[in-house]
């Protein structure tokens, strides 16, 4: 990343301040990604040198998301060339350590984990009033915080505490021993009855036999940030479907591009670009509007309702990154994490590694994987409240309204970031975490209905 | 452990029972058993759950009486009771009756399950029947039953006699009370409890009285929440609560004075040191926020401390939002940092409303056959068309807008002045875009993208506004206001030595394409492709510019005062005031 002050050839660019910067690069960003919607490349090139003149991964807060946004958009235009992109990621390193870390940095410096979790445990809590015998099921188990507040509060009801035994499904068996060893000690200190099953899985392939679900127990499902992975599937045959009908009217060149004088080379990619790239369903008006039904989300509802959990809790980003196009996830995107870096650069110095890890490990990667990734890649497909409640309702459950108790806490856990920025609003039950105006997370909870 | 050992003893008794029962059942993988339980996951039906040990076994429903019943097993001759059916044989055997003693045997009994009898219970639902006889027993007493086993010493009721045996002997060894009155046998419950109890307290004493009762007593038992994410937090309050105390005094004092700093400075002062410095603030008025604090662990004082930095602020905001009012109204009058020159222009497209709006409708269009289809102008017109654009254009969109801008105006305003984050920049952008551009553009985009937060949020149509704005900065070419910043740029980039596009085709007549009233001009006279790319930069350039002049409000005033003429040329003016880049 060049930075602003020395590499840009255009003194007017040198000279702007941070919030003219701001808009220019959001205006660059919103240009570049047309020119990547549309398949033109050499546009598209240009717009992201224009760019990268002016973000920049350590500096304001645009700069660092128009960083992130634009190495999305590259991404994207890389995986035209299969060879090229696999190539050029062949030797990367992946840390789960590392991951996990950045992960801790974001539970702890904001709040929207840890309102979840209270949100989920109090839902929890309630539900499982005078029940003997509770079984959680925790999706992704990776953070014992959670649990351990749990163990506390049920190690003290006042009817004694219950027998509690979590199931933690995540894909990494070290995350599974840790979060086996911190909740087990807890729990014995406690001196209440608890057992935690390791379920070593990816959540998509998730085996249900394996969670052990027994008669008699009062089971309660969790899953924070984790649903909408599920929502991603092969949507392939839809992206052809709307490729093919796509294609006529926009895939006549622009003659100002070979006005301006490019190159053969320029020629050849826009034809490539024409081809092999006709970048999804982009530039289609007949976007689906009402919700495409995913098969694996329904067939993993379906399942868990089959269990008869007591409750459960689903936390998810409350952002509309599904889109069909490209320039709707963008604009969403662009809004959210504009929120998310906000609130980093509210508790956060600009030259925290920690910060940057989270920027670039956590939220660029998402962002890398709105933007850039289509079908069954595009995991981060966040979806608004209502599209839950909705997907939820039809799989048969029902809405448990959060109480007022744990919004209690939930405002007081706020309160205590000594922030304005972070909202909290219950809405028809649920609640929705917001930073100023843009809601971020939202948390439901659900039974079966009868 | 007081109660709870026993309790504890109970339950696991029961739940043994119970896990002996599904190990049974799980730990035959392979038998039919296994397969059972586990039902194909996508599977609506609701009674076959996986899970249940053996669908087979026997469903029992007990009315409450026999279920309380201490002797089931009556014997006909002498009325004796018996708890078990083989002892009943056996006393039989006494009256010289015929008796029989069941044989152990060799089959595997027929698995039962029980009901319990109260229908509101959960386990009424077959499906979470339990899996012995004691279980069912002693849950039905300790939860639908008469407790009527009292522990002399603190009055304790208890349903079922074991558990009150348990509790009797530990009872008064241990004990911990609460200034909520709570008494508490367990000492991490009680710690727990204290964390949120205090907390509460203080929240309530300060807004709602009703609350500390109500917060007390109802929660009083399990109200230590999930408080206690650090364990080390809570020894700490635990240990010493007279430090609490201490702590507490030192500094509701500070508290005191900062906020007798925050009323005796006038209060404008207190606003712009805050607005002006939001780190130090973040470090001298809020917690270690790199300390991550757990849900609530800080100590009662700190939340006090909290509640008095809020009250602060909020008067700080108060003010400051009452005095952006007053900037918003200056500003429409031609004073505003920021706002003036778009407000200002929107009035313009008012005004212009219809011209402006054919030009728009015949723009894209223009652009889409000119450059053949090139992504963004058909992405508009797609957009556009699709999103039945001229249904908008009336001029209730326009005003519902303007409103909108307003209030983001007033939002914007609050952030602008200590440093623009990115979301008031996105917002900011938005509310150019749509200033700058037509109305009913936005509009129309705003339909078609269908902007979802609009239902929501509690300014929708400023929401709302933002997306399509955007597009509008973007796509809005033909607006008056791009070709002047053409000219801008194009000034910048000459300055800056070299054409961005090193096509240099922008030659001369800029000030010819400048007349708004020809919608078709621009197009014509700059390329294609990249010239949009140019276009979108001047855009920015016309952002940037008008930013910057707020430094200068004059030269803003002039400069939209001359977007608002219809009349070319005055692009020259502009420049003078780009002066300063």
């Amino acid at each position: 990343m060049t930075s602003p002050s020395l590499g840009s050839p255009y003194p007017w660019q040198r000279e702007l301040k941070s919030e003219e910067r701001g808009l220019c690069l959001i205006h660059l960003l919103l240009t570049c990604a047309n020119y990547v919607a549309a398949g033109n490349l050499e546009n598209a090139n240009i717009a992201l040198e224009q760019i990268s003149l002016l973000a920049s991964s350590d500096g304001d807060t645009m700069q660092r998301i128009a960083a992130y946004f634009t190495e999305a958009l590259a991404d994207r235009i890389l995986k035209a060339w299969p060879g090229l992109y696999k190539a050029l990621y062949s030797t990367r390193i992946s840390s789960v350590s590392e991951e996990f870390l950045v992960r801790k940095v974001f539970f702890e410096m904001l709040p929207f984990l840890k309102v979840a979790y209270v949100l989920t445990n109090q839902a929890i809590i309630e539900a499982m009033e005078e029940e003997k015998m509770v079984h959680i099921i925790d999706l992704n188990s990776s953070e014992p915080a959670q649990w351990i507040a749990l163990l506390h509060v049920l190690s003290a009801r006042p009817e004694g505490p219950p027998h509690l035994r979590i199931t933690g499904v995540h894909q990494q068996k070290e995350v599974l021993d840790q979060m086996a060893h911190s909740l087990t000690e807890e729990a014995e200190k406690l001196d209440t009855p608890f057992q935690f099953y390791p379920v070593v899985s990816k959540l998509e392939t998730l085996d249900f036999e394996k969670l052990h679900v027994k008669t008699g127990e009062a089971l309660a499902i969790s899953s924070v940030l984790q649903f909408h992975s599920l929502l991603s599937s092969d949507d392939d045959f839809h992206r052809k479907k709307f490729s093919l009908e796509s294609k006529n009217p926009n895939r006549v060149h622009s003659p100002g591009v070979l006005q301006m004088g490019q190159g053969r080379l320029g020629e050849l990619l826009e034809k490539d670009m024409g081809k092999g790239y006709s970048p999804s369903p982009d530039s289609t008006s007949s976007s689906p509007l009402s919700p495409v039904g995913s098969v694996k989300m329904d067939s993993f509802l379906n399942a868990f309702w089959g269990l008869t959990p007591k409750l459960m809790v689903v936390t998810e980003q409350d952002s509309n990154h599904n889109g069909s196009t490209l320039m709707e996830r963008l604009f969403e995107a662009l809004y959210s994490y504009a929120a998310l870096f906000d609130c980093l650069e509210s508790t956060m110095s600009r030259n925290s590694l920690e910060r940057m890890k989270v920027e670039k490990m956590l939220f660029g990667e998402e962002i890398k994987n709105i933007i850039a990734c289509e079908g069954s890649e595009r995991k981060e497909r966040h979806e608004k409240l209502e599209k839950w409640i909705q997907r939820l309702d039809l799989a048969g459950f029902g809405n448990v309204p959060l109480s007022y108790y744990g919004m209690l806490q939930a405002r007081k856990l706020l309160q205590g970031y000594g922030c304005d920025g972070y909202r909290i609003r219950e809405e028809n039950g649920c609640v929705l975490m917001s930073w100023q105006d843009r809601p971020l997370f939202s948390v439901s909870a659900w039974g079966c209905r009868k | 452990m007081a109660a709870s050992s026993s309790s504890l003893f109970g339950i696991r008794e029961e739940d043994q029972n119970l896990m002996k029962q599904q190990q049974h059942s799980s730990s035959t993988p392979t038998s039919s058993t296994a397969a059972a339980p586990l039902a194909p996951p996508p599977q609506k039906k609701k009674r076959n759950q996986p899970g249940t040990p053996n669908p087979e076994a026997e469903v029992i429903a007990l009315s409450p009486k026999t279920l309380m019943a201490t002797n089931r097993f009556i014997c006909e001759v002498c009325n004796k009771g018996f708890q078990r059916e083989q002892n009943l044989q056996l006393h039989r055997r006494g009256h010289n009756l015929p008796w029989k003693l069941k044989q152990k045997t060799t089959k595997e009994p027929k698995r039962k399950v029980y009901l319990c009898p109260e229908p509101t219970c959960v386990h009424h639902d077959p499906s979470r029947a339990l899996g012995d006889l004691t279980g069912i027993k002693k849950h039905f007493s300790r939860k639908h039953g008469e407790k009527k086993w009292k522990c002399d010493k603190c009055s304790k009721r208890y349903a079922v006699q074991s558990d009150w045996k348990a509790h009797s002997k530990t009872c008064g060894t241990r004990e911990y009370r609460c200034d909520c009155g709570t008494l508490f046998s367990r000492r991490d419950s009680f710690i727990t409890h204290r964390a949120f109890c205090d907390a509460l307290a203080q929240e309530s004493a300060r807004h709602q009285p009703n609350l500390s009762s109500l917060g007390s007593n109802l929660y009083g038992g399990t109200s230590n929440t999930g408080l206690a994410l650090s364990h080390h937090h809570h020894q700490q309050q635990v240990v010493g609560p007279n430090i609490d105390h201490h702590h507490h005094n030192n500094q509701s004092t500070a508290a005191d004075i900062l906020r007798l700093g925050g009323g005796s400075g006038n209060a404008r002062t207190g606003q712009f040191d805050h607005l002006l410095s939001p780190p130090s603030m973040g470090s001298s008025f809020g917690p270690a926020q790199s300390s991550a604090p757990f849900f609530i662990n800080q100590d009662q004082s700190s939340q006090q401390y909290h509640h008095d930095q809020e009250q602060l602020q909020s008067k700080q905001f108060h003010g400051l939002m009452q005095f952006s009012d007053h900037q918003n109204n200056n500003s429409s009058s031609g004073g505003n940092l920021f706002n003036l020159p778009f407000l200002s222009n929107s009035n313009n497209s008012n005004n212009a409303g219809g011209t402006n709006s054919t030009n728009l409708l015949l723009h894209p269009d223009h652009q889409y056959n000119s450059n053949g289809g090139e992504g963004g102008s058909s992405l508009f017109s797609g957009h556009m068309m699709g999103g039945g654009g001229g249904d908008h254009m009336s001029s209730g969109n326009v005003s519902s807008l303007y409103s909108s801008q307003v209030q983001n105006n007033h939002h914007g305003a609050g952030a602008a002045v200590s440093h623009m984050s990115a979301t008031a920049l996105l917002q900011k952008a938005a509310q150019m875009g749509s200033t700058t551009s037509s109305n009913n553009t936005s509009a129309s985009l705003l339909r078609s993208f269908g902007s979802t937060s609009s239902t929501k949020s509690e300014r929708p149509a400023a929401a709302a506004s933002l997306v399509p704005a955007n597009l509008g900065g973007i796509f809005g070419g033909g607006s008056e206001n791009e070709n002047n910043l053409q000219d801008l740029m194009n000034s910048f980039a000459a300055g800056g030595s070299s054409s961005i596009f090193g096509t240099g085709s922008f030659g001369s007549g800029f000030h010819d394409v400048a007349s708004r009233d020809e919608p078709k001009l621009p197009a014509v006279s700059i390329g294609a492709g990249s010239d949009r790319l140019t276009r979108d930069f001047l855009g920015v350039g016309q952002i940037v510019r008008s930013m910057s002049g707020g430094q200068q409000q004059t030269q803003i005033e002039h400069m939209s005062s001359l977007d608002s003429e219809s009349n070319a040329a005055p692009s020259t003016q502009s420049f003078g005031g780009g002066g300063n880049f």
